[in-house]
C-alpha cells in the first residue's frame, strides 16, 4: 500500500517496470524523464553497468501535484532484466504499489517474456503478495520491429487469461509510454479510495 | 498482502521530529533522515550550516536499497541482519542504522564530527524512535473518498496527457 505521511501531507506510490533484459524498461523511464517538466520530476538515478545495462535499478520521482491537500508522488523504478540479477529484482519489488510489465516483441524473446512473468510471480509470492493484488499493466514494446510477433502470441504466453490492460509501445519513440504509466498510476490511486 | 505503510502523524510525528532535532544538536551532523524500507522519506532535518540539501528522494531510495542489499547479504551469511552501515569518504560520512523492522535512520556529516559520538547519540534516539514507530504501525489504515480518485485522475491527465 502507498505510504501516506499525514504530517507532511504526502502520498508516495512505488511503480516498478518489470520485464526481460533489453525489453525497454530503462528506455521508458528515460522518455518520461525527458518529457516531464523539470519542476515536476526529481533526478533520475541509474545504477548501471559500463555498457548501460541496469545493474540494480533506475529511479525517477514524479510529482503529480496536490490531491485533496496531499502532495502526491510516484516513484518509478526499473529492475535489471538479466536472469542472473534476480536478487536485485526481488529487493526492488519490496513495497511495490503498481507494475508495468514490459514485454519484448522480438521473436527470439518470446520465451524470455514468459520466463520474466513467471519470475515476477515467484518474486511477488516471496514478498507475500498475490499477483492479483497488485495493479499491473502489460506494455508490449518494440512494435516497430519488422518481424514483431503478433500481439496475441505475446499475450498468450505472459497473460493467457487476458486479465491485464494492454498497451502497444515503441518506447524509444515515446509511443505508449505515457499511456501505460497513466493507466497503472490511475489504478494505484483508485485503490486508495476503495475499501478492501 | 502488500507491505503495510507507515503513516506518521500527530503527536508521533512531532516527537520523531523532536528526536531528529536533538540528534542534530547533540552530534553536529548536517542531515538526519528517517526513511521507510520502501525508500520514502518519513521525516528529515537539516542543520542550519548544511549546504544545499541533496535530492532527498534519491538519497532515501539509495539508503533503503542499500540496506535491502546488505540485508540480503546478511541472510546469505547466516545473520538476521546487519543493523549498521557506515560509508566513509574523504570528506563525508553516511551512517545508517535500522529503526526497527520498518524504517532506517540515516545521518550525513563531515569529518569534523567524530563517528563515535554519532553512534552513541543515534543509538539513544533509535530506541525512542523505534517505540514511536511501533505505535504508529498499529494505527488503522486510512481511506480516501471517491472524490480523491477523480481529482487525482484529472491531475494525471494534466501530467501525462
Amino acid at each position: 500500500m502507498s505510504t501516506i505521511n499525514f504530517a507532511a501531507r504526502e502520498i508516495n506510490c512505488k511503480i516498478v517496470y518489470y520485464g526481460p533484459g533489453m525489453s525497454g524498461k530503462t528506455t521508458n523511464l528515460k522518455h518520461v524523464f525527458t518529457k516531464i517538466p523539470g519542476h515536476l520530476r526529481g533526478e533520475m538515478v541509474s545504477l548501471a553497468t559500463e555498457d548501460e545495462r541496469t545493474l540494480f535499478f533506475d529511479f525517477l520521482p514524479l510529482d503529480l501535484g496536490s490531491v485533496q491537500g496531499f502532495k502526491t508522488r510516484f516513484h518509478l523504478y526499473t529492475v535489471p532484466g538479466q536472469v542472473f540479477y534476480n536478487a536485485s529484482r526481488k529487493l526492488i519489488l519490496r513495497g511495490v504499489d503498481g507494475i508495468v510489465f514490459v514485454a519484448d516483441s522480438a521473436p527470439n524473446r518470446l520465451r524470455a517474456n514468459a520466463e520474466s512473468m513467471r519470475n515476477l510471480r515467484e518474486n511477488l509470492i516471496e514478498h507475500g503478495i498475490d499477483v492479483r493484488e497488485v495493479p499491473m499493466i502489460l506494455q508490449v514494446n518494440k512494435r516497430d520491429l519488422p518481424d514483431a510477433l503478433p500481439i496475441e502470441m505475446i499475450r498468450a504466453v505472459v497473460d493467457p487469461k487476458q486479465e491485464l490492460m494492454m498497451f502497444e509501445a515503441v518506447a524509444d519513440q515515446g509511443k505508449g509510454v505515457f499511456e501505460a504509466l497513466k493507466a497503472v498510476s490511475k489504478m494505484v490511486l483508485d485503490r486508495l479510495s476503495q475499501p478492501k | 498482502m502488500i507491505e503495510p505503510s507507515l503513516a506518521l502523524y500527530g503527536e508521533a510525528f512531532e516527537r520523531v521530529e523532536q528526536h531528529l532535532d536533538e540528534l542534530l544538536t547533540a552530534t553536529g551532523v548536517r542531515y538526519c533522515l528517517l526513511v521507510d524500507r520502501k525508500g520514502f522519506v518519513i521525516s528529515h532535518k537539516e542543520a542550519l550550516w548544511a549546504p544545499r540539501p541533496p535530492a532527498l528522494d534519491s538519497v532515501a531510495t539509495l539508503i533503503a536499497s542499500n540496506a535491502a542489499a546488505t540485508g540480503a547479504l546478511a541472510s546469505m551469511l547466516g545473520e538476521r541482519a546487519f543493523n549498521e552501515q557506515i560509508h566513509q569518504g574523504e570528506n563525508v560520512t553516511l551512517y545508517v542504522e535500522a529503526a526497527g523492522d520498518n524504517a532506517l535512520l540515516g545521518l550525513i556529516f563531515d569529518n569534523s564530527v567524530p563517528l563515535g559520538r554519532v553512534k552513541v547519540y543515534t543509538k539513544k534516539s533509535l530506541a525512542q524512535i523505534t517505540d514511536l514507530l511501533k505505535v504508529v504501525q498499529d494505527a488503522p489504515a486510512v481511506k480516501f473518498d471517491d472524490e480523491f480518485a477523480s481529482s487525482a485522475g484529472a491531475l494525471l491527465d494534466d501530467l501525462l496527457g
